[in-house]
C-alpha cells in the first residue's frame, strides 16, 4: 500500500516533513506522550491501588468497589476532558486530570476484586499459622492477587495511553495527537504514522506490564480460568476511546 | 410470556429508532423559514445544494448567512458546519461532498494555488484566486467588502515593554519569544514561513486551537500570536496588533466558491442572492456579529437570522 | 431589493450587551444560555447522538452475532475475525476517523463515522456471544440432544437464550463505548453531543456549553448502561448476574 510505506517514511524521518521548518519531532512528541501517560497512570496507582487493596482486604464496600468500575466504563472520555477545560481551562494540569479520572476505576475494582477473591481456606491457613492481617495481606493476599491486579493496571495503562491523543482536541499541544489531529498540514501519511506510533506505544506498554506481571507473579500461582475473575473489567486490551 | 414481550417493545423502539434516522438527516437548517410569499419559489423546483464551512466563528456565520438567504429564496440547502482548515474544506469541495464554501481570497492564492510571489493589491488576489479556481471547475462570485487578515497580536503591555509596532521589531527578540498559531499557521506561507523569509523572524512556534489564543496570550504561555483583525476581543484595548508593511498575511476578502455548473442548475436567482448577502458584510457589520457569537455565546444561525432579517433578506 | 447606500443595518443582536453578561464573564453555567440554545443546539445534538448509537450498535450486533455464529459451528473461524476486529480496536478512534474519511466513497459523512463506530463493537460483541455460546453445559445439550431437538432448534431453544446474559454484557459494553466514541466522531460529522463541545472549544472555552454538552453525554452513557442492566435482569431471571 502506498500510504503505508509513505507512513513508514514519515516515520522514519522524524515526523517532519520536506521543505518545511522545524516542526516538533516524533521522537519529542511519542516522548511527551508517554511522559503525560506515565504521570496520569502513576498518579492514579498511588491513589487506586491502597484504597483497593485494603477495602478487599478488609472484604468492605463492594458495591462502591464494583460500581465505580462499571460507572467508569461507561464515561465518554472526551466529554470528560472538556468538563475538566471548563474548570480547570487550558493546561497539563487538566489532561491529568481527566487521565486520572478515568484510570482509577478499573485499577480499584480489580484491586478490590482480587484481594476480595482470594480463597477463604488459605487466607484462615494462614491465620491458623499466626499471621497477623498485615502480613496475610503482604505474604498471601498480595501475590495471589497478582494477575487480576495487573489485569486492571493493563487496562487503566492502555486507557490512558490512548486518550492522550483526544486531549489534542481540546486544545492541549505537545503530544502525538497533534498529529493525527492535524491532517491539514500532515497529510495522510502523517496521520496514518502517528496512528501506527500510538497503537506501537500502547502494545508496548502492555508487553512491558505483562512482564512486570510475570516477574511479580511467584511460582505455583497460576491464572484461573474463570472468566469472571479474569476479566472483571473487560478485556485487557486497548479498551480505547 | 413476560420475555417475549419485553423482546417486542426491544425491537419496536430500535426499530423506530432505525426508521427515524432516515429522517434526522446531518442539517443544520435554520429554524425560521418566514419570506415573502412571491420570492419563495425561485429556488423550489432547482436541485438541492451543500454548501460547508470551515473551523472557525467567523466561518459559521458566513455559512449561516449563506444558507439561510438561499432558503428564504425557496433553495433546499444543506450547511455542513465546522468542516475543518482551509485545505480540509477545498479538499470537501473539489471531491463534490460540498458544492460551495465561503473562502478568503488571499489563502486560495498562497495556500491552495500556492502561489509564493504574493500579490500586491486586494484586486490583484482576487483575480488570481479566480484564475485559479476557474481552472478546477469553480468560480469565485462577489467579494465582500470586510477582509480578514492574519495579524500578529500581542498584549498591549508586552508590546510597550519590548518597542513592538512592526513585525520586524519582533526579530531582535529571535527564539525568545513563542509564538502561537494554528497547526497550519506553521507550514504556511501565510505563516511561519512567510514571517521567517520576508522578516527574518523565527521565534518558537507553539500550535494553538484557534481561539484559544487570548487566553494563552493572557497566561503567557505565548508572547504573540496569529490572530485575526476581525476578532471582537480587538476592541476590548487589552490587545494590540503589530503592523505588516510586506504584507505577508496578504488580502482577504471574502468570496463564494461555487462549482461551475451550479451556477447554470440554480438559476440567476442563487448567484445574485449570494452576491446580496456579500455586498452587506462591510467590516463593522462582521466585527458585530462575531461579538454576538464570540463574546455572547449566540448561536451563529440566530446572529445570522437577525442580521439577514434586518436587511429584509429573510 | 434596496441596498442601502450607507451601509447594512446592523441590529442588535439579541437585545445587546447586558443581556449577555454571564457568557461575556464565561460562568460555569449560564442557565440563560441553556435555555435559549436546547431547541436549536443541544436537543438536536442529543437526538443524533442517540441515533448514531444505535445505528452502530444493532448493525455491529448483526455483524458479530453473524460471525460468533458461525465461529461456533466452525472453530477455525474464530482466529482471523479476532485479530481483525482486534486491530480495528487498537486504532485510536481519532485516527480510525481521519483515516476512513480518506477512502474514495466516504469522507465527511456519516456513514463514515459509522463504520468506525460498528468497527469497534465488533470484538467486544463477538467475543461476548462466543463465550456465552460456548458456555452451554455439555449436559443441558446433551438432554436437549437426547429429547430428540436438531441442531437448529437446540441452538435457538437451549444455546442462545442460555447465552444471553453473556451476549446482552456484550451489547452494554458496546453500547457506552459507542455513546464516547461518537463524541469524537463530530471531527468528522458534524453531529452527536461532540459537536458543542469541539464548538465550545473551537471559541473560547465557553464553559457553560463544555459543561452541559459534556454532562448530557455522561448522562446518556450511563442511562443507557442502567437500562441494558435492567434488561439484562428483567430477560433471564433465571442466571444469576455476574460480571
Amino acid at each position: 500500500m502506498n500510504s503505508f510505506s509513505q507512513a513508514l517514511d514519515f516515520i522514519g524521518r522524524n515526523g517532519q516533513i520536506p521543505g518545511e521548518p522545524q516542526l516538533p519531532t516524533l521522537v519529542h512528541l511519542t516522548l511527551e506522550t508517554i511522559k503525560i501517560a506515565w504521570i496520569g497512570v502513576g498518579i492514579a496507582l498511588v491513589i487506586a491501588l491502597p484504597i483497593g487493596l485494603w477495602l478487599g482486604h478488609i472484604h468492605r464496600g463492594s458495591f462502591v468497589a464494583i460500581n465505580v468500575g462499571n460507572i467508569w466504563r461507561a464515561l465518554p472520555s472526551l466529554a470528560v476532558l472538556a468538563i475538566g477545560v471548563a474548570f480547570l481551562g487550558l493546561g497539563l494540569r487538566n489532561v491529568e486530570l481527566a487521565l486520572i479520572v478515568l484510570a482509577v476505576p478499573p485499577v480499584i475494582t480489580n484491586a478490590y476484586v482480587a484481594i476480595d477473591g482470594v480463597d477463604r481456606d488459605v487466607v484462615d491457613a494462614a491465620r491458623g499459622m499466626g499471621f497477623n492481617g498485615w502480613q496475610i495481606l503482604r505474604k498471601v493476599e498480595l501475590p495471589l492477587g497478582v494477575p487480576l491486579i495487573f489485569a486492571g493496571i493493563r487496562t487503566a495503562a492502555l486507557f490512558v495511553v490512548s486518550t492522550t491523543t483526544i486531549a489534542a482536541l481540546t486544545g492541549y499541544s505537545g503530544s502525538l495527537g497533534d498529529i493525527i489531529n492535524n491532517e491539514a498540514s500532515y497529510h495522510l501519511s502523517g496521520v496514518l504514522g502517528a496512528a501506527m506510533c500510538i497503537a506501537a506505544l500502547a502494545l508496548l506498554t502492555d508487553l512491558l506490564l505483562a512482564l512486570i506481571q510475570r516477574v511479580l507473579t511467584p511460582r505455583g500461582v497460576s491464572l484461573e480460568k474463570h472468566p469472571a475473575r479474569t476479566e472483571a473489567i473487560g478485556p485487557p486490551l486497548a479498551e480505547n476511546v | 410470556m413476560k420475555r417475549k414481550f419485553i423482546f417486542g417493545i426491544v425491537a419496536a423502539v430500535l426499530g423506530l429508532a432505525v426508521a427515524a434516522c432516515g429522517s434526522s438527516s446531518s442539517t443544520n437548517t435554520a429554524t425560521h423559514q418566514k419570506t415573502q410569499a412571491s420570492q419563495k419559489s425561485a429556488g423550489a423546483s432547482k436541485p438541492a445544494i451543500t454548501i460547508g464551512d470551515k473551523n472557525f466563528p467567523e466561518e459559521y456565520i458566513l455559512g449561516s448567512l449563506y444558507q439561510q438567504a438561499l432558503q428564504a429564496r425557496g433553495y433546499h440547502v444543506t450547511l455542513k458546519g465546522n468542516i475543518g482548515s482551509s485545505e480540509i474544506t477545498y479538499k470537501a469541495l473539489t471531491s463534490g461532498q460540498i458544492q460551495m464554501y465561503p473562502e478568503y481570497t488571499g489563502v486560495i492564492v498562497s495556500v491552495l494555488a500556492g502561489n509564493t510571489k504574493p500579490p500586491h493589491s486586494a484586486s490583484q488576489t482576487y483575480t488570481e484566486a479566480q484564475a485559479y479556481v476557474q481552472k478546477h471547475g469553480f468560480t469565485l462570485l462577489k467579494p465582500t467588502p470586510f477582509y480578514d487578515t492574519d495579524a500578529m497580536g500581542t498584549l498591549k503591555s508586552y508590546a510597550t515593554k519590548h518597542h513592538l509596532h512592526t513585525i520586524s521589531d519582533l526579530k531582535a527578540l529571535g527564539h525568545s519569544v513563542t509564538l502561537g498559531g494554528a497547526p497550519e499557521f506553521a507550514t504556511r506561507y501565510e505563516g511561519l514561513i512567510g514571517l521567517k523569509k520576508v522578516y527574518g523572524v523565527n521565534p518558537t512556534f507553539k500550535p494553538l486551537a484557534i481561539a484559544l489564543t487570548y487566553k494563552a496570550l493572557d497566561s503567557n504561555q505565548v508572547q504573540v500570536a496569529d490572530v485575526f483583525t476581525t476578532d471582537p476581543q480587538l476592541t476590548l484595548g487589552k490587545y494590540t496588533i503589530l503592523s505588516d508593511p510586506k504584507n505577508v498575511f496578504g488580502f482577504q476578502n471574502v468570496a463564494p466558491i461555487v462549482k461551475k455548473s451550479l451556477i447554470k442548475s440554480e438559476g440567476p436567482v442563487f448567484e445574485q442572492t449570494l452576491n446580496k448577502v456579500s455586498a452587506l458584510l462591510t467590516l463593522d457589520a462582521i466585527r458585530k456579529m462575531n461579538a454576538a457569537v464570540e463574546l455572547d455565546k449566540q448561536s451563529p444561525s440566530a446572529v445570522a437570522h437577525d442580521f439577514l432579517k434586518a436587511n429584509h433578506l429573510t | 431589493m434596496i441596498v442601502f447606500a450607507n451601509g447594512p443595518v446592523i441590529p442588535n443582536f439579541g437585545g445587546g450587551g447586558s443581556t449577555f453578561a454571564c457568557e461575556r464573564a464565561n460562568r460555569l453555567f449560564c442557565p440563560n444560555w441553556v435555555s435559549q440554545n436546547w431547541s436549536s443546539v443541544l436537543w438536536p445534538a442529543l437526538r443524533q447522538h442517540i441515533v448514531l448509537t444505535v445505528i452502530a450498535v444493532v448493525i455491529g450486533f448483526a455483524i458479530s452475532t453473524a460471525l460468533a455464529l458461525l465461529a461456533y459451528r466452525r472453530g477455525w473461524v474464530e482466529r482471523p475475525v479476532v485479530i481483525v476486529t482486534s486491530i480495528l480496536y487498537t486504532i485510536p478512534s481519532l485516527a480510525l476517523f481521519e483515516l476512513l474519511v480518506g477512502v474514495p466513497g466516504l469522507g465527511l459523512s456519516r456513514t463514515t463515522a459509522e463504520v468506525a463506530l460498528v468497527s469497534y463493537t465488533l470484538l467486544i460483541m463477538f467475543r461476548n456471544t462466543l463465550t456465552g455460546l460456548r458456555e452451554v453445559p455439555a449436559e443441558v445439550r446433551d438432554a436437549a440432544a437426547g429429547m430428540g431437538m436438531g441442531s437448529m432448534r437446540t441452538l435457538l431453544r437451549v444455546d442462545l437464550p442460555l447465552a444471553l446474559p453473556a451476549i446482552i454484557a456484550g451489547v452494554r459494553i458496546a453500547t457506552v463505548t459507542v455513546i464516547s466514541l461518537a463524541t469524537v466522531a463530530a471531527l468528522i460529522d458534524d453531529e452527536g453531543l461532540g459537536a458543542p463541545i469541539l464548538q465550545a472549544i473551537s471559541n473560547e472555552v465557553f464553559k457553560t456549553e463544555l459543561i452541559v454538552a459534556g454532562g448530557m453525554a455522561i448522562a446518556l452513557a450511563l442511562l443507557a448502561d442502567g437500562l441494558l442492566v435492567l434488561l439484562q435482569r428483567a430477560l433471564t431471571p433465571w442466571a444469576r448476574v455476574h460480571q
